[in-house]
């Protein structure tokens, strides 16, 4: 009987890898531009650098680290197997880290050239991935809410590229389009649809497995992909034909369902068996609170919309919902699948003849930790500059960056760790 | 522990990976022909299901309403 764990199939280490190790030094490159920029950046949600800072983050940081993580883990989440990962890593990797570059400069310096080329690279890079990840998962059945979360994500991916391309189009040739409309629809497709519908359909695993909490129930976590899916096309619906109560009452029924979702999480952690709370599980609450406090000033906006207008209300949305939820969620994902993989990688390489040095030895509890709360630290300084833009956004910008080059930092020491193990297993099985 | 389905039951939901896996593969080592074995998980095993169907093993999925996946496997 086969003993090892089926791998066989899974891409090379490196191919999410290299998402991995660019995505922090995008959101640090974020930080950097805010301490540029200082307090005129959260002056509205329509200045170069917040358009800049925010896709930094969105496009630099989450795309980069989803798409990488989705390359890795489809094998083990639904049991596909993605023709040559390598190939699509490198070429996917490639393209969302120029096409980021160059819809910041675009943003940044004003060039309508520079706005098409990104938009043109970086629908070519999505393209690419989405063609090779769903030509795989069209005959796989959805026997999971996991299975049915990530089609409907790569569904909001779909819209969230498309829309996004067609607003830095319309920006750069100057057409005459609802821009605030669709860029508000834009963002729900990216923020909710995508990256929300796929953090759910991760979390039903990845909880569960790695914070030892009871599973998610049944009847929610089919439903809330779908709900969110009805919600933004409804939405899209509404920004088509004008009509603004379908447009909050959609905002309304996405909000409440991320709500359901971020509180149910809270509920399903405080029942964990793990007794210790590691980085990652300060990083998830840090991010349920955030992201719950977030959606309630949506929420808050939808039923009453002159709180949308009071300063500050818009700037404080993004900062908790990118800053305090999302790039949290994935810091906390990141510290307990890379030395995973790392390990699995390194069990597989050993043929069960060398044993694999443990987890925490290639990343250090300790060292994760440490990165925490400077990252926390930094998430509280950036969420005050909000209230005090001209005093706190200059060093929240800096912490900010700092924060994230340690996880640069910490991730990279896990990988030299792995080579060094690599190196010394393939010593070791030749010297037997 | 035992189970409506089958005596023979391996409730990994609160296991840390590869201790599922490993578990498994024990139990199914000890089952004599024609016996079966439950393996209770919050989550689908799809490298399991892999070398469950290399090894010529049948196996059936239920998701019950806590969110359990039941992997009933026949030796």
């Amino acid at each position: 009987m086969q003993a090892g764990m089926a791998f066989e199939n899974a891409p090379p280490f490196i191919a999410p890898l290299r998402f991995f190790l660019t995505a922090p030094l995008f959101a640090a490159l974020a930080g950097l531009l805010i301490a540029v920029d200082g307090g005129d950046l959260f002056a509205s949600r329509w200045t170069p650098g917040a358009l800049a800072a925010t896709h930094l983050i969105t496009v630099g940081f989450m795309l980069q680290t989803m798409l990488g993580a989705l390359i890795q883990i489809l094998p083990v989440l639904a049991g596909v197997d993605l023709v040559n990962p390598l190939r699509l890593a490198q070429v996917v990797h490639l393209g969302l880290s120029a096409g980021a570059l160059l819809l910041v400069a675009g943003f940044l310096f004003g060039q309508p050239v520079l706005l098409g080329l990104a938009a043109l690279v970086l629908c070519l890079s999505v393209v690419s991935f989405l063609a090779v990840v769903m030509r795989a998962m069209a005959g796989v059945p959805s026997t999971s809410p996991t299975i049915r979360g990530i089609k409907i994500a790569l569904f909001g991916l779909a819209g969230v590229v498309g829309l996004g391309a067609a607003l830095a189009l319309a920006l750069a040739n100057g057409w005459a389009w609802p821009l605030p409309a669709l860029a508000d629809l834009h963002a729900g497709w990216g923020l909710g649809g995508w990256a929300g519908v796929l953090l759910a359909a991760m979390a039903y695993v990845v909880v569960p497995m790695f914070q030892l909490t009871p599973g998610y129930p049944v009847r929610p976590s089919w439903w809330f992909p779908v709900v969110m899916l009805a919600m933004l096309l409804a939405w899209s619906l509404a920004v088509l034909a004008d009509w603004a109560w379908l447009v909050r009452l959609s905002q309304l029924v996405a909000a409440m369902a991320g709500i359901g979702f971020a509180g149910l999480t809270l509920r399903l952690q405080s029942k964990r068996r793990r007794a210790r709370s590691d980085a990652t599980y300060r990083f998830w609450q840090l991010g349920l609170g955030s992201t719950i406090f977030a959606l309630f000033l949506l929420l808050t906006a939808a039923l009453w919309p002159a709180a949308g207008d009071i300063e500050g209300w818009a700037p404080a949305i993004g900062v908790l919902l990118l800053a305090g939820g999302f790039l949290p969620f994935i810091a906390g994902m990141l510290y307990k699948i890379l030395p995973f993989m790392a390990w699995l990688h390194l069990q597989n390489c050993g043929m069960a003849r060398v044993a694999a040095p443990a987890m925490n030895k290639l990343l250090s509890e300790a060292d994760s930790e440490r990165q925490m709360r400077a990252y926390f630290l930094a998430f509280a300084v950036l969420l005050a500059a909000v209230i005090f833009p001209d005093w706190l956004a200059r060093p929240a910008g800096l912490l900010f960056a700092l924060a994230n080059g340690w996880l640069y930092w910490n991730l990279f020491g896990a990988f030299r760790r792995y080579r060094l193990a690599e190196a010394d297993i393939v010593q070791k099985l030749a010297s037997k | 522990m035992s189970h409506a389905k089958t005596p023979h039951v391996v409730d990994a939901r609160y296991m840390v990976p590869p201790e599922p896996f490993e578990a498994t593969m024990e139990m199914l080592d000890t089952l004599k022909e024609g016996e079966k074995m439950l393996l209770l998980l919050y989550r689908e095993p799809h490298p399991l299901y892999k070398v469950l169907r290399q090894n010529g093993h049948d196996y059936e999925v239920e998701q019950v309403a806590d969110g359990t996946f039941e992997i009933l496997i026949s030796r």
